[in-house]
């Protein structure tokens, strides 16, 4: 029986709220129960282009909900 | 890592491992048009106890059966139930039992009746993916060899290889570290050291790689509905190559020199 290959974090969708420093970027999430989260960009060049507004998707870290990274767009 | 099994432990995986394949031997006969797959799972459970072995599958993680059953695009996890076998289909037979505190676990594609020869290309690839993933396992590899050696034999043939299921260490539970993968770059993931025991299933595809799993929550189906096949034998690492626990090879002698030689 084969194992399910984990990717054990949850894709939820977002928006960019806020460009913060280190890299970071605040993302609302579209379910709007859930408080915002620091998302780090997967892939340096992603950064360059994100902008306040734009709609992304973001992984989330089981362990941390408030934490993410933000794997692609929208 | 793997733990590193004994040589009595070994013996013990081994004796595991062929009561599986024995009963996969059955299975394949009983595997004929008009039977429901329900059935097949009571043959499972029956010769499986007989043998003096528990099923390992049923009540794991909730799997309500013996047997995992996946007809045509179903790629792993199917639940028997009232679907019967037709003529044409090819079926995943999946098995695994635990004697003495030890896993066996093997499973195989095996067609009902005559099938098409698009889906005899597939099971044969399939099988020949998985000789070439056992072939790699000797002391000094590591996991991405295999899932390498796997994913390029697949691929070779137009095929894709599953990825949202992997093969896995095995030994005194089901799963054990390491995830084998059936794709990947080589020369990466765990070195491979003698006595580890690994389960080796390449899940390969007509079309794409994509599986969903339906609202069973457990079988998984090609998301382009193209067929899929299923072989896994458990292996364990031997400082002079693979030794299949189930010894001897099950399958028709194409490949069986291969890894009996190289």
């Amino acid at each position: 029986m084969p194992e399910a290959s984990g990717r054990d974090a949850l894709l939820v969708e977002g928006t960019v709220r806020e460009l913060l420093p280190n890299a970071l970027v605040r993302v609302e999430l579209a379910s709007g129960a859930r408080p915002a989260v620091t998302a780090h960009v997967a892939g340096a060049s992603a950064l360059l282009r994100l902008r306040p507004g734009d709609a992304v998707i973001v992984e989330i870290a089981p362990y941390d909900s408030g934490r993410g990274r933000i794997v692609g767009r929208r | 890592m793997s733990v590193q099994k004994a040589w009595g432990e070994l013996q013990k995986m081994a004796r595991a491992c062929r009561i599986v394949v024995d009963t996969l031997d059955v299975l394949e006969g009983a595997a004929v048009p008009g039977i429901t797959t329900k059935e097949l799972d009571r043959i499972a459970q029956e010769t499986i106890e007989k043998g003096g072995a528990r099923p390992a599958f049923l009540g794991y993680r909730g799997f309500p059966a013996t047997l995992c059953i996946s007809i045509n695009e179903e790629v792993v996890h199917g639940i028997p139930g009232p679907r019967r076998l037709r003529e044409g289909d090819i079926v995943g037979l999946d098995l695994g039992c635990v004697v003495d505190g030890f896993f066996g676990d093997a499973a195989r594609t095996v067609a009902v009746g005559r099938i098409s020869p698009e889906a005899e290309r597939l099971t044969t690839t399939t099988r020949e993916a998985l000789v070439a993933g056992i072939d790699m396992c000797r002391p000094g590899k590591r996991v991405g060899d295999i899932g390498h050696a796997v994913q390029t034999h697949a691929e070779s043939h137009g095929y894709s290889v599953v990825r949202d299921f992997v093969g896995h260490g095995i030994g005194t539970s089901l799963h054990e570290e390491p995830q084998v993968p059936n794709y990947g770059p080589p020369g990466r993931r765990e070195r491979l050291v003698p006595g580890m025991c690994l389960a080796i299933e390449p899940m390969v595809n007509v079309g794409r790689p994509e599986v969903d799993v339906l609202d069973d929550g457990w079988t998984a189906v090609t998301r382009d509905r193209s067929l899929s096949a299923h072989f896994e034998l458990s292996v364990a690492v031997m400082p002079a190559g693979p030794w299949i626990l189930s010894e001897p090879y099950p399958y028709a002698q194409e490949g069986a020199e291969e890894v009996a030689n190289a």
